[in-house]
Formats: structure tokens, C-alpha cells, sequence
């Protein structure tokens, strides 16, 4: 009785993994559609959001500025074979020193951030930064995370009130992700940088400066206060870019750069 | 999988209605609890106990009920995880987690079919061991 018992169960159990083993070879996500779903409900995300963001504050369209940003984002792409159409660069006038990504490519920068930057590359590292976030798919876990994935469809289907809508841009406005996806797109970042021969050293002297800054002035400086413990981070990214290429070249002129500077608004 | 067998005995019709119940429980349960798989187990392990000193055919058909929902137990809380970390947590939806699931659903679904099955049977007083639970359930539950 215990040998037939334990043959039926041994064959039970081959039965089970077997079933599972050969259904998991059945492509079901395509079948399903699930990436064309979640594409779509990302992409409604990312329009919705912006259009809050747009709604609410003053995009600066200056071309000099808007074009400058624009080859910085073209350059890291191509250096590190991302589709550049994929990201949607969009300048706002506030003399808040932020940056931050939406989904769908989404990638919001502050004027402020770039009159904070005391050099160029620091600003490419934070747009590194950003689009690290973005092509790791940061946003979408944060917002499903923070804000529920059965109230994100409901923003995209619009049943959802505009506080949700608001609620989910200030999350991510205003908001650090997990301190494990912060270091994984700062380490993104340098190699996004490194790619593109931008030295990823002036990134972290960024960090490292608006620690020091961020306790005298806490109100403007977003970005810093969002991403906690910034020393830290400045040091494992200078760490970490220790052993990559020396023969770096910044992305703009410094022409370029100089005429950014004056052709800033808040 | 399925066998009708000859019991040690001809259950009284009381005892055939109890039996059946024992099948009913995990049916009520599995509405009840469709979330939860813990509830299945629990309800069968409630009405197990109650009838613990009961009959040899109430006993049986109550540990068999039994042993069947322990081990659905396991595929049900995996599934049941696995879809509270894509909706809360990091998971995303993957081929192996679609495949999963259909594997738990025809095992789910076979042992739903054979429980209406023998719960019918068992009303009526026939005795039916299932496939791996039959055995095993003659192991545990001996008369007495």
C-alpha cells in the first residue's frame, strides 16, 4: 500500500512539474497582449502627468536651451544605442533645483537645476540619472508601488479624480525612489556617461555640493532633499568611475553652455 | 483516477449524507475563501475533527476531503503570492507565471470535478478512492 502511495505521488508530482515546465514555454505574454497593455496604460500615464505638470507651470521653449538639452539626451542615446525618440525632453521655468522622469519617457527638468550646475557634465549626469530611471522601468515600479496598479488604471481609464492625478505627479516630482534604484541609476548613469566619453566625476561633485547645500537651503533644492544621503552617493559614484577611460569630452560647447546660462528664465 | 470501490461495509444513509458533506465543505469553502487558500484547508480540517469519532465511511471520505485540499494548499498559496507581488510588489507578469497558473487552474479544476463526482457518489453511498488521495487516505485512516 505505502509503494503504490508513493508511486502515485512521485508520478503526481512529475504530472504537475511536467504540465508546468511545458506550459511555461507557451509565449502567454505576447498571447495575452500583456506589453501592448502595459504600454498603453503607461503611455496615457505619461501624457497625463505631463499635461498636470504643463498645466501648472511655464515651459521654457527657448531654442538654445531647449536644443542644448536635447543633443545632451541624442548623444547619451546614441552612445548607448537607446531609441532617442523614445524620450520626451521638457524645460520648466522654476528656480527649483529638480529633475525628474514620468513614464512613458517623460523627463522634466528645472531650470534651476541648470543655473545650480556649476559645469555642464554635472547636468549630463543628472539627465543620466533620469534616463537610467526611465530605461530601468523606475517610474512604472514606483508608481504601481506607491500609488496602487488598480488606481493607475483607473487614471487611465479617467474614472480616477484629478487629486489622484496629482497625488501620482507629486510622487514622483517630489519623491526619492528606493535607495536600491537610486544606486542602480547612478551606477547607470556613470556608465551612460562613460559611453559618451562625459566624465562622471563632476556628477558627484554635484551630489557632493548640494549636500553641503541642502541644509541651508532646503527649499529649493528638490532634487538633493528627494535623493537622500547624497555624500554617500557622490562617493561610490566616484568609486565606481575610478577605473573608466580618462579621455573625456564634454557634450556642448562652452559657448553653448555660456549662452544657456543667460538665456535662463524662472 | 477516479475508482469506485467495494467498502469494508454498507454505509447507512446517514452516514452517506455526512460523507458528503465532507466534499460539500471544500466546495462551500472554495466560494467562500477563492482568495484565500488557507480557508479550503481549514474548513476541511474543521468538519474532519467534528467527525473524528464518527463512522469508518464518514472518517475516510473526511481524510480523503482532507489530504486533497493540504496539498492544494501549496499550489493555491504560490499562486495566491505570486499575484499579491505583481499587484503590491516587484513582480511583473511573466510566460512562467502565466504558466503556473494554468497548471494550478486544471489541477484546481480536476479536483473540483472529482469532488462534485464523489460527493454525489458518496451521497448514494458508493465508495470512491481518487488517484494518490485513495491510498494515502487507506494509510492514514484505519478502522477501528
Amino acid at each position: 500500500m505505502m509503494e503504490k502511495t508513493l508511486t502515485q505521488l512521485l508520478i503526481t508530482v512529475l504530472l504537475f512539474f511536467g504540465a508546468l515546465f511545458a506550459l511555461q514555454q507557451v509565449n502567454w505574454v505576447s498571447l495575452f497582449k500583456v506589453q501592448q497593455i502595459t504600454d498603453k496604460t503607461e503611455e496615457k500615464l505619461g501624457d497625463l502627468l505631463w499635461e498636470t505638470f504643463k498645466a501648472s507651470e511655464t515651459e521654457n521653449t527657448n531654442p538654445i536651451l531647449v536644443k542644448s538639452i536635447d543633443s545632451i539626451v541624442s548623444k547619451i542615446s546614441e552612445a548607448n544605442d537607446f531609441d532617442k525618440e523614445f524620450f520626451k525632453v521638457h524645460l520648466l521655468n522654476s528656480d527649483e533645483v529638480n529633475a525628474f522622469a514620468l513614464p512613458n519617457g517623460h523627463l522634466v527638468i528645472y531650470t534651476g537645476l541648470i543655473s545650480d550646475a556649476e559645469h555642464q557634465d554635472e547636468l549630463v549626469g543628472v539627465i543620466g540619472h533620469e534616463m537610467a530611471h526611465i530605461q530601468m522601468q523606475h517610474v512604472m515600479k514606483k508608481l504601481v508601488k506607491e500609488i496602487g496598479f488598480s488606481v493607475l488604471i483607473s487614471i487611465t481609464t479617467g474614472s480616477a479624480g484629478g487629486e489622484i492625478v496629482k497625488q501620482a505627479a507629486k510622487t514622483l516630482s517630489s519623491s526619492a525612489f528606493d535607495r536600491s534604484l537610486e544606486k542602480e541609476a547612478d551606477i547607470k548613469a556613470v556608465d551612460y556617461l562613460t559611453n559618451a566619453n562625459v566624465n562622471p566625476a563632476p556628477f558627484a561633485d554635484f551630489l557632493y555640493r548640494l549636500s553641503l547645500a541642502d541644509s541651508q537651503l532646503p527649499s529649493i533644492v528638490s532634487w538633493i532633499s528627494t535623493h537622500p544621503d547624497s555624500k554617500e552617493r557622490a562617493e561610490y559614484i566616484l568609486e565606481y568611475s575610478k577605473d573608466k577611460s580618462t579621455d573625456f569630452k564634454s557634450i556642448l560647447s562652452e559657448k553653448t553652455w555660456e549662452s544657456m546660462k543667460e538665456k535662463l528664465t524662472f | 483516477m477516479i475508482h469506485i470501490k467495494q467498502f469494508s461495509y454498507e454505509p447507512g444513509d446517514h452516514e452517506s449524507e455526512k460523507a458528503s458533506n465532507s466534499y460539500l465543505m471544500s466546495l462551500i469553502a472554495i466560494i467562500a475563501g477563492l482568495p484565500f487558500p488557507i480557508i479550503n484547508l481549514l474548513a476541511t480540517l474543521i468538519f474532519y475533527v467534528g467527525n473524528r469519532k464518527s463512522t469508518y465511511f464518514v472518517r475516510w471520505h473526511c481524510t480523503q476531503a482532507l489530504v486533497s485540499q493540504v496539498s492544494m494548499l501549496f499550489i493555491n498559496s504560490v499562486a495566491f503570492w505570486w499575484t499579491i507581488g505583481i499587484i503590491f510588489g516587484d513582480e511583473t507578469l511573466t510566460n512562467n507565471y502565466f504558466g503556473y497558473m494554468i497548471t494550478a487552474f486544471i489541477f484546481n479544476f480536476t479536483e473540483f470535478i472529482a469532488t462534485i463526482y464523489t460527493a454525489i457518489k458518496a451521497r448514494k453511498g458508493i465508495h470512491v478512492e481518487w488517484w494518490l488521495y485513495g491510498p494515502l487516505t487507506n494509510l492514514i485512516c484505519k478502522p477501528r
